[in-house]
């Protein structure tokens, strides 16, 4: 089992009236509520929380994107990365990932990785995602585009960093004459890829023919386990089992000393995350043609409670996330490991929300110490 | 304001597949006279209503079929973008022997019908925009359709709100009714994400219209402010200005008689015998 410690750096001072007074925390809060100096402190303070799990033994940690929303305050994951690569010396850098979907240049994604693959020194692995509805408001891009986009754009990027020849580009969506990209990636044939989302068949079936990573988003674990049986089933019909790694759970995750001491400071951060940063009316979550006619259908039928309306209780028990003493947790994770068929890869959520600094740090290092070494041997080829 | 006239009511449309370049098109056809092609808005698709009947029942062939990707129409996932969907309905005049047709188009329908009109003049014999969509005028903006929650698109629509159909809140939501209408919004965002339901080009193209035109607008038009009509109106050599006083952009659903009055007005002083008029 590997282990990484993701951030979504959260803009956690929202207004007191914002449940009454915002529809989202995303593309239309305004962004008057962004305190710049509050800003800096917390890009500093993020920062330093995941160069200190590089020192703690994680294995990997991640960043991604997302525009316009105090969700997360990252439009760009490769600046992160790039300020990450040469103040940690470990662990991975995960990109997880880039919104390829919304880039108007794509290209210039194959150049940022394969510098952040030298900067690094060959540490990066790269995903690529078709970045949130809203992001469609956001950066004013055709949703009904949103896939073609996502495989254009991710064929042009794997051949780009692969050809040793120059070469022109013809796509629905993207015209290059010249693509011959200075610096070629370190890491040969390319930074492994990794695609975080939501497990169409589509997707399952994109992942498991190229052997990329799989990694679930919030979901209960009943249907994080119909996604990952749809990649061993995808691979099973392309004639291979998968690695274990290639499939990777991503969950919120806090760990204190005591189960109580856990619960007392995760419900107030789990609430916000699940009922502020992920407040968003379908109409930006899912804009026309966001999902195909197949995928929407799926979701009706699933009948999944919108997030708001899950209690602390309902979102520990379906899976939505993990919460307790290190014991707790140890065990929590080992049976969903089981729930799940397993999984190769633990991507946490470990600064949820408004939970301070010393909170994410001490429950980085109980994991670090206590859950890492108790779930290490799971998982393994 | 041109008078209304009083027409007959009610005739039974017939339903009808036409194969066209690309696909099928779902249309409902009924009366009897010159052939009047009618371009539905946005949330009208397979819509038969008072107004198509009031049409029909005045004295035209009244074809009214679903755009592509909308309704009961096929996806023509090669009608990408408006010139696309011109040359759609260029396709769809031939594959019904029309050399000419009066064109009447409510909304994204009216972009359509400008469009036309603008890229085949000699095809339109006259041209109804009923609140059109299609101009950019940034200092008239249109709120954004697609992030409106359902609830704040039916009080944008409406003048008086309570006449829209009460959607039933306790049943069990249908499936197919939300794939539906999310196949209808994916269309129209096809063709109308970026540039937001317009052309930024189709302004200064008015000019080339040589149909006689009416431009009508609703007077509590809260998607489609009134002044884009009056734009219209104002590049359109001689178009006739009109407004439906206590009416929303619903238009054709919220005040059928009037609409239907009106065009019907218009239509009749501008005959397809009459030739090219200008």
């Amino acid at each position: 089992m590997k282990f990484s410690f993701f951030h979504l750096m959260p803009y956690p001072y929202l207004p007191d009236d914002f449940d009454e007074t915002y529809a989202s925390s995303s593309l239309t809060f305004p962004n008057k509520h962004f305190d710049p100096k509050l800003g800096t402190q917390l890009y500093h303070r993020y920062l330093d929380e995941l160069e200190y799990a590089d020192t703690l033994g994680f294995d990997g940690v991640a960043v991604n994107e997302h525009h316009q929303s105090a969700y997360g305050l990252m439009p760009s994951p490769n600046i992160m990365a790039a300020a990450l690569a040469r103040r940690t010396s470990r662990a991975r850098i995960m990109v997880l990932g880039n919104a390829i979907g919304i880039r108007g240049n794509p290209l210039r994604v194959a150049e940022e990785i394969a510098m952040l693959d030298h900067l690094s020194n060959g540490r990066v692995d790269s995903g690529f995602v078709r970045g949130i509805g809203w992001e469609y408001f956001a950066h004013s891009i055709n949703p009904v585009k949103s896939r073609d986009r996502f495989n254009e754009a991710h064929d042009l990027i794997v051949r780009a960093w692969t050809s040793e020849e120059m070469f022109s580009w013809v796509s629905p969506n993207y015209e290059y004459r010249y693509v011959n990209i200075w610096p070629r990636p370190v890491q040969q044939p390319h930074p492994p890829i990794y695609i975080p989302g939501a497990g169409s068949t589509e997707t399952m079936r994109f992942c498991a023919s190229h052997r990329y990573t799989f990694m679930s988003v919030y979901a209960p674990t009943r249907v994080v386990r119909m996604w990952f049986d749809g990649y061993r089933r995808a691979a099973s019909e392309l004639g291979y089992v998968p690695d274990p790694e290639k499939i990777a759970l991503s969950i919120p995750i806090y760990v204190a000393d005591t189960d109580s001491r856990a619960h007392a400071e995760a419900r107030p951060a789990v609430e916000w995350l699940f009922r502020k940063g992920l407040k968003q009316p379908m109409e930006m979550v899912n804009p026309p043609g966001y999902m195909s006619p197949g995928s929407l259908r799926g979701v009706l039928m699933t009948e999944r409670k919108p997030f708001s309306a899950l209690s602390y209780e309902e979102l520990l028990a379906d899976g939505y996330a993990v919460v307790g003493s290190p014991a707790a947790v140890a065990d929590r994770l080992g049976a969903m490991y089981d729930a799940l068929g397993g999984y190769g890869q633990l991507i946490g959520l470990f600064a949820i929300g408004p939970s301070t600094h010393e909170q994410v740090t001490r429950s980085a290092e109980l994991f670090a110490s206590e859950v890492i070494p108790a779930l290490r041997p799971l998982g393994a080829a | 304001m041109t008078d209304p006239v009083t027409v007959p009511s009610a005739d039974t449309p017939a339903e009808e597949f036409l194969e066209v370049p690309g696909g099928r098109v779902h249309m409902f056809r009924a009366g009897e006279g010159e052939p009047l092609l009618f371009l539905h808005a946005a949330g009208g698709a397979g819509a038969w209503l008072d107004f198509h009947r009031l049409l029909a029942g005045g004295g035209y062939d009244v074809i009214a079929p679903d755009h592509p990707g909308f309704g009961k129409s096929d996806d023509f996932p090669e009608v990408e973008a408006m010139d696309d969907l011109v040359y759609h309905y260029l396709d769809l005049l031939d594959a019904l022997g029309l050399e000419r047709a009066h064109v009447v188009g409510a909304s994204f329908g009216g972009w359509i019908a400008a469009e036309l009109a603008v890229a085949a003049p000699q095809r339109v014999g006259s041209l109804a925009l009923l609140s059109a969509a299609g101009l950019r005028l940034p200092e008239h903006p249109v709120p954004d359709i697609f992030l409106m929650p359902s609830a704040e698109l039916v009080a944008t629509l409406f003048h008086n709100p309570p006449l829209a159909p009460a959607p039933a809140a306790s049943a069990a939501p249908d499936i197919d009714a939300v794939l539906a209408a999310y196949r209808d919004a994916t269309a129209l965002a096809r063709f109308s994400w970026v540039p937001f339901l317009s052309n930024p080009k189709l302004e200064r193209r008015l000019r080339r219209i040589t149909a006689p035109t009416l431009v009508v607008a609703p007077s509590d038009d809260r998607l489609i402010p009134v002044a884009h009509a009056q734009r219209y109106a104002s590049r359109i050599a001689g178009a006739r200005f009109a407004e439906v006083p206590d009416c929303g952009h619903a238009m054709y659903f919220e005040r059928p008689a009037e609409f239907a009055g009106l065009v019907l007005g218009f239509l009749a002083r501008n005959g397809l015998s009459n030739g090219v008029s200008r």
